[in-house]
């Protein structure tokens, strides 16, 4: 009897190591990314506005490793995305993701060391979808990533409390460009971030 | 006599009601099962079917079907909610956005450099407390019974041992079982009841609305008990007061958006239709 409870526990601790391990590849390498973000911004000698452009130059290498750039922008410009050349294609996902890079990656400066918790995996060939939790100060956020494995697992999708970055983007680009030209959207996209170098306050950041 | 009489009343009227939220429950599984098939259509001049077949929506919720293109999620199609009367929307946008840059930004500064961020979520603690009976009152509406008993629970321990709603003293605790979204209003009520969103509408002030959220105001309206402070204005000042805290804890959180979008009245419409939807499910 006391065998059988023995092998019993066995069972459950070996059970209980493998779901522990159960993480695949995808959220393995999502942890890293997320991790190297924290790592940045909690490093003591990183700290104050001093370091600010070198904060930035990391994060910004950090994201370049794991957002696939190209798949996000071709997503995000859905069936419009033929209107444009193979280097228009490439300008596009150059300007688009240095769009991006100068606002929500920014915005990662603001991070608090929040908790975040990682709920649920799930894999189809080769896409993942990854769902998480940061844990504020008054209230939970879902933050659900999805990848896609080209050469490795890259995230090309964030989806913030049922709001998908690709998506937001597409309804914007979808109805500008049902109004205007192909040329005109990378042009206003210049101008965006040429009025954010230009620090100019955000009130008067024009956007129509 | 009377009394007797009055409680057999009651009673039927209990048991009529109960008949009928049972009736609401049996039909909410059918309702789920109509939004999860697949949906693949464009309303209105937006393009907005694309080339990939997604695998999951938002949510995390397996879409794809062998065999069928899945090429929309039903979020997708709720974004699509049209927007007739554009023009004016936007006008009101550019109201609000002025409002926020001009007059709210700066005094919710203020007010979080004399106010640490510490009783700052105290106050916010106390409004949310405060609103209690909309959540109830949806609740009930959508017949989540668990739920409503949940928030009842919340409300009279973080009114009785949170300082009248200062402290979240049960925000830590988990029901036994899981229960769904307590954050639930009259227009998501409607929402979880059948109605779609009618079409888009910015108001001043209040920010985005739909037409079907709007309805939902009213009766909120009703249920905010700051609403019933006597004279007006110091209802308006309670409101005021409680925008302006919920506004500091949250600066920097429209920049960001308004910043990387291209065109930010779009930006915050997808993200306002996307959200409730998320909210009305949850």
């Amino acid at each position: 009897m006391k065998k059988i409870a023995f092998v019993f526990g066995v069972l459950l601790v070996a059970l209980a190591v493998s779901t522990a391990a159960f993480a695949g590849e995808p959220e393995n390498r999502l942890k890293a990314g997320i991790d190297k973000v924290i790592a940045i911004l909690s490093d003591p000698a990183m700290k104050g506005p001093a370091k600010h452009l070198e904060r930035q130059r990391r994060l910004r290498a950090v994201a370049d490793g794991f957002f696939d750039w190209h798949e996000l922008s071709r997503r995000a410009l859905a069936e419009s995305w033929r209107k444009y050349t193979p280097k228009q294609q490439e300008e596009f996902v150059t300007i688009f993701s240095e769009l991006l890079q100068k606002t929500y990656v920014r915005k990662l400066e603001k991070f608090n060391n929040e908790k975040v918790e990682y709920v649920k995996e799930q894999v189809d060939g080769d896409q993942a979808f990854i769902s998480t939790h940061v844990l504020m100060k008054d209230k939970t956020v879902p933050i659900n990533y999805i990848m896609i494995k080209h050469d490795q697992w890259m995230v090309y999708d964030v989806v913030i409390e049922g709001v998908s970055l690709v998506k937001n983007y597409r309804t914007q680009f979808s109805k500008i460009l049902s109004r205007e030209t192909s040329d005109a959207l990378l042009q206003r996209i210049k101008d965006k971030i040429k009025s954010l170098d230009e620090g100019k306050n955000v009130d008067d950041v024009v956007g129509k | 006599m009377r009394g007797w009489f009055a409680s057999l009343l009651a009673a039927v009227a209990l048991t009529v009601l109960c008949g009928g939220v049972a009736l609401a429950a049996d039909a909410a599984p059918d309702k789920s099962a109509a939004e999860n098939a697949p949906t693949v259509k464009s309303i209105g001049g937006v393009l907005l079917a694309y080339g990939d077949e997604d695998i999951w929506d938002e949510n995390g919720q397996v879409i794809k079907r062998p065999g069928v293109a899945q090429k929309m999620s039903v979020a997708d199609t709720v974004a699509e909610t049209p927007d007739p009367l554009e023009g004016w929307n936007r006008m009101w946008f550019g109201f609000n956005d002025k409002l926020y840059f001009w007059a709210l930004k700066p005094v919710a500064q203020g007010y979080s450099t004399v106010i640490p961020e510490r009783p700052r979520l105290w106050v916010h603690n106390f409004f949310h407390n405060l609103m209690y009976p909309v959540r109830f009152t949806s609740l009930i509406l959508q017949a989540k019974f668990g739920a409503a008993a949940v928030e009842t629970s919340r409300f009279i321990g973080n009114t009785a041992f949170g300082l009248g709603g200062l402290g979240d003293v049960t925000g830590d605790l988990k029901p036994y079982k899981p229960i769904p979204s307590t954050e639930q209003d009259l227009g998501l009520t409607f929402g979880y009841w059948g109605a779609g969103n009618g079409f888009y509408l910015v108001w001043p002030v209040l920010g985005p609305s739909t037409g079907r959220d709007t309805v939902g105001y009213v009766g909120d309206y009703f249920l905010t008990p700051t609403s019933y402070i006597n004279p007006w204005y110091w209802s308006i000042a309670a409101d005021g007061y409680d925008k302006i805290n919920g506004v500091s804890l949250r600066i920097g959180d429209y920049e960001t958006l308004k910043d990387a979008s291209v065109d930010p009245y779009e930006a915050v419409r997808d993200a306002y239709l996307r959200m409730r939807f998320k909210k009305m499910n949850d």
